[in-house]
């Protein structure tokens, strides 16, 4: 094999939004019963549409195996949720003070006391988290091989508590630190075959992808210091004026986390190395993913838009024509409304499930097709000489993600 | 020239360009020098009817093929090798003479690890949202102290004051003198000969919803609407004692309890799928009107044996649930198990019941006093 080979993303829009369409149809039909299949097949699909030298990547999970983790994972958690949320929700009550003769302090520590319930979840978050990723990895397979990742979700536990509290102590600054050392924690455990994954690199190269919003914070500070200082001199114009920047420098922040997860990712596929051999280089553009989110939130947007105004028309127009129809008989005239809600809902709910599958076609894929396509794999030529490695059994198969529904877009 | 496919033998990461022969002997053969493990070296014969192919595949010019196992290596019963072919004639080809390719093989014994696993979620379900939450919420609602309690509870009645849409507490609190005198004397005659663990206090809320509310710590609000439907004082003092009922067993503080408990189960069974919010919030709803109806009945019997005490006739609490019945005729009944209280009709019949073998009483306070009551928001 060359020694330079590329990543090539394959999928259409049309095969993937009927795919979409019947799978969530089939869900709602099931009471949510199918979402394991239904994220099984289109994991499936996107997976085969990946290729690397033409060879394609494959998906080898199947619902069953989810549905069955996620019995077990439901199990485990409605006993810990439920002791565990009732008990924290019983020692924030000890906290209440009466709100008629309480201090500010007071009131804050009683309304934290009533948010440390959500606590609970954190450390099960972090380990669906872990979890997820080990399972996606042992079910993907390229040229038949295996890639696989240990069994350590624990330590990413409460290393992520650590990262992430500290990152929060800090109001943000320390957010590099978790990102890297957190995804260095899940590569190094990471592997393709016999070949382990190993994250190089340091936690600091990852604050030149910090800057844009450090200039958003920079934008919304001054915008807002000088609108009040305006606003008191009574200068409303040059407010107005320094209001509408401090709003530009939020829409920077916001734009600059995208920036930053993109400038994240790059850095860290780069600095990954398998088996001290084989280099990666990624080249995702902050520009191609937030023009292909706006065009597809604008595309939803106007096709959301056109089918609701047809419903109300054709709901308005059915309702009209049943009061008049049936106007001799009271009971026809109901029966008629009943008709004309039952059909409402059903086109509502169909245009949910578009909306779904047109979103998965036209902001998800797009994005996955310009990351893969900029994936580049140098020394490939090693690759030859892995060797399989033993089948995992996937512990809860993702169960835990599914029950507290981290398991993102797909 | 034969046709040719990439080859990879699910042991190395090696891709090997293999020759391919469609036989007649139900074989499709696979020929390369470096081929191991075949009946003859260099080739190796793959049964038509051992051949799979993967589902949801995105490209349409190539076919990836494996063969099926006796048992599963991970989760899908298929072996580690892998053949790519391309070409739009063999592909027809393959499709044809491979009856099994789309076929789904299943592990034996799935069936029973379905069902077993299927039972042993419903049962740990049913155990703690019936039997273990319950029991907490119930020791919980015990042990926590009187005056937390009641911090909590004025706080949940500001929050309700805020949905009711005041701008500031207090705002739609009504209160006169003679009206809030009048209230005194009623909450007085009832709890005369049944005295209260919590203080009680009642607000009248201006709103015109016809309801009442029991919150923790002996917080009760009547909505203005209610005491305007109400013909009598002493419907309202029905009222006033089935909701004294629910604050003397603690009822809410329970409910509030159990809420947080259950909060995160039931949102977890049904997941985030498109009308989800909908299924979600009908289970909510049947599995709080399981709980509910029977401490409502409790209630209602505490608040007859209230009103008995103090002498006042349950047939104001009659009229007033025949009152309420009329205004749900307005829409058609709900069944019983989708109803968190009982039929206003069948409490109504008891209500009038227990009348009938009263003697001795008299209205709960004067007709001056009600009067006060009925202007306490003017």
């Amino acid at each position: 094999m060359s020694a330079q080979i590329f990543g090539r993303y394959h999928g259409k829009g049309e095969p993937l939004f009927w795919l979409s369409v019947r799978t969530a149809l089939l869900t709602l039909l099931t009471l949510g019963i199918y979402r394991f299949w239904a994220r099984t097949r289109i994991r499936r699909y996107i997976w085969s549409a990946t290729s690397a030298n033409d060879d394609s990547f494959e998906y080898t999970g199947t619902g069953l195996e989810k549905f069955l983790g996620f019995l077990v994972a439901i199990v485990i958690l409605a006993i810990y949720l439920g002791i565990v949320q009732m008990g924290l929700f019983f020692a924030g009550l000890n906290l209440f003070v009466d709100p008629d003769s309480a201090s500010g302090a007071a009131i804050a520590r009683q309304v934290a006391a009533i948010y440390i319930t959500l606590f609970a979840v954190i450390p099960l978050l972090l380990f669906a988290q872990y979890r997820a990723r080990r399972y996606k990895m042992a079910r993907t397979r390229w040229r038949g091989i295996r890639f696989g990742m240990e069994s350590a979700a624990w330590g990413y536990v409460w290393r992520g508590i650590l990262h992430y509290g500290l990152a929060i102590i800090t109001l943000g600054i320390l957010v590099p630190r978790a990102t890297f050392c957190l995804e260095k924690y899940m590569t190094d455990r990471m592997w393709y075959g016999d070949a382990r994954f190993e994250q190089d690199g340091k936690w600091t190269g990852l604050y030149p992808g910090m800057k844009h919003i450090a200039i958003g914070v920079v934008l919304v500070l001054v915008g807002s210091v000088a609108t009040v200082v305006l606003g008191v001199a009574g200068s409303v114009g040059f407010a107005i004026l320094t209001g509408a920047l401090a709003v530009a420098g939020y829409v920077w922040i916001v734009v600059g986390a995208v920036y930053y997860r993109i400038y994240a990712f790059n850095y860290l596929t780069a600095h990954k190395i398998l088996d001290d051999k084989v280099g990666f280089y990624s080249q995702v553009k902050t520009s191609t993913v937030v023009f292909t989110y706006v065009v597809g939130i604008l595309i939803i947007g106007a096709v959301s838009s056109i089918a609701f105004t047809a419903m109300f028309l054709v709901a308005g127009a059915g309702a009209v024509l049943s009061g008049m129809g049936f106007e001799s008989s009271e009971t026809g005239g109901i029966a008629g409304f009943v008709m004309v809600g039952i059909i409402t809902t059903l086109f509502y709910i169909a245009i949910l499930l578009a909306m779904g599958a047109l979103s998965l076609v036209v902001i998800t894929q797009p994005i996955i097709a310009h990351l893969v396509d900029g994936i580049e794999v140098h020394g490939a030529q090693h690759l030859d000489d892995i060797q399989q490695r033993s089948a995992d059994q996937g512990a809860d198969a993702e169960g835990f993600a599914e029950a507290l529904d981290i398991g993102g877009a797909i | 020239m034969p046709e040719t496919g990439r080859y990879f033998d699910g042991e190395t990461g090696q891709r090997l360009t293999v020759d391919l022969t469609l036989t007649d002997q139900g074989v499709l053969r696979l020929s390369h020098p470096d081929l191991r493990g075949g009946s003859e070296p260099g080739h190796l014969d793959w049964p038509y009817d051992m051949i799979r192919a993967p589902g949801e595949q995105a490209r349409d010019d190539q076919l990836v093929l494996t063969l099926v196992a006796d048992s599963a290596t991970d989760s899908a019963l298929v072996q580690n090798v892998r053949l790519t072919l391309v070409g739009e004639a063999l592909l027809a080809d393959i499709r044809s003479l491979c009856p099994d390719l789309t076929k789904r093989d299943v592990a034996r014994g799935t069936g029973f690890k379905v069902v077993t696993r299927l039972g042993m979620a419903v049962a740990a379900f049913v155990l703690m949202i019936f039997v273990i939450l319950p029991a907490m919420a119930n020791t919980f609602a015990r042990l926590i102290p009187i005056d937390r309690e009641v911090a909590y509870g004025k706080s949940i009645v500001r929050n309700m004051e805020r949905l009711f849409g005041g701008a500031k507490a207090g705002d739609l609190v009504c209160s006169t003198p003679q009206g809030d005198a009048a209230l005194a004397r009623m909450v007085a005659r009832l709890t005369e000969n049944t005295p209260t663990q919590y203080d009680l206090n009642i607000a009248v809320m201006d709103h015109k919803m016809v309801n009442a509310f029991a919150a923790p710590g002996g917080q009760i609000v009547l909505v203005r609407g209610l005491i305007q439907k109400a013909g009598s004082a002493d419907e309202v003092a029905a009222v006033l004692a089935h909701e004294i009922a629910h604050v003397e067993s603690r009822d809410p503080t329970r409910g509030a309890l159990r809420a947080a408990g259950t909060a995160g189960l039931l949102s977890m069974v049904v997941g985030d799928f498109t009308g989800g919010g909908a299924a979600l919030a009908m289970t909510q709803w049947v599995l709080d009107a399981s709980y509910t109806r029977e401490a409502e009945a409790q209630a209602d019997a505490f608040a007859r044996e209230m009103l008995g005490r103090a002498g006042v006739s349950t047939a104001g609490m009659a009229t007033f649930f025949k009152t309420l019945d009329e205004m749900d005729s307005v829409v058609p009944d709900l069944p019983v198990y989708l109803s968190s209280h009982p039929s206003p009709a069948d409490r109504s019949v008891l209500a009038a019941s227990f009348a009938e073998m009263q003697s001795d009483t008299k209205p709960v306070v004067s007709d001056a006093d009600w009067q006060a009551i009925r202007n306490i928001c003017r």
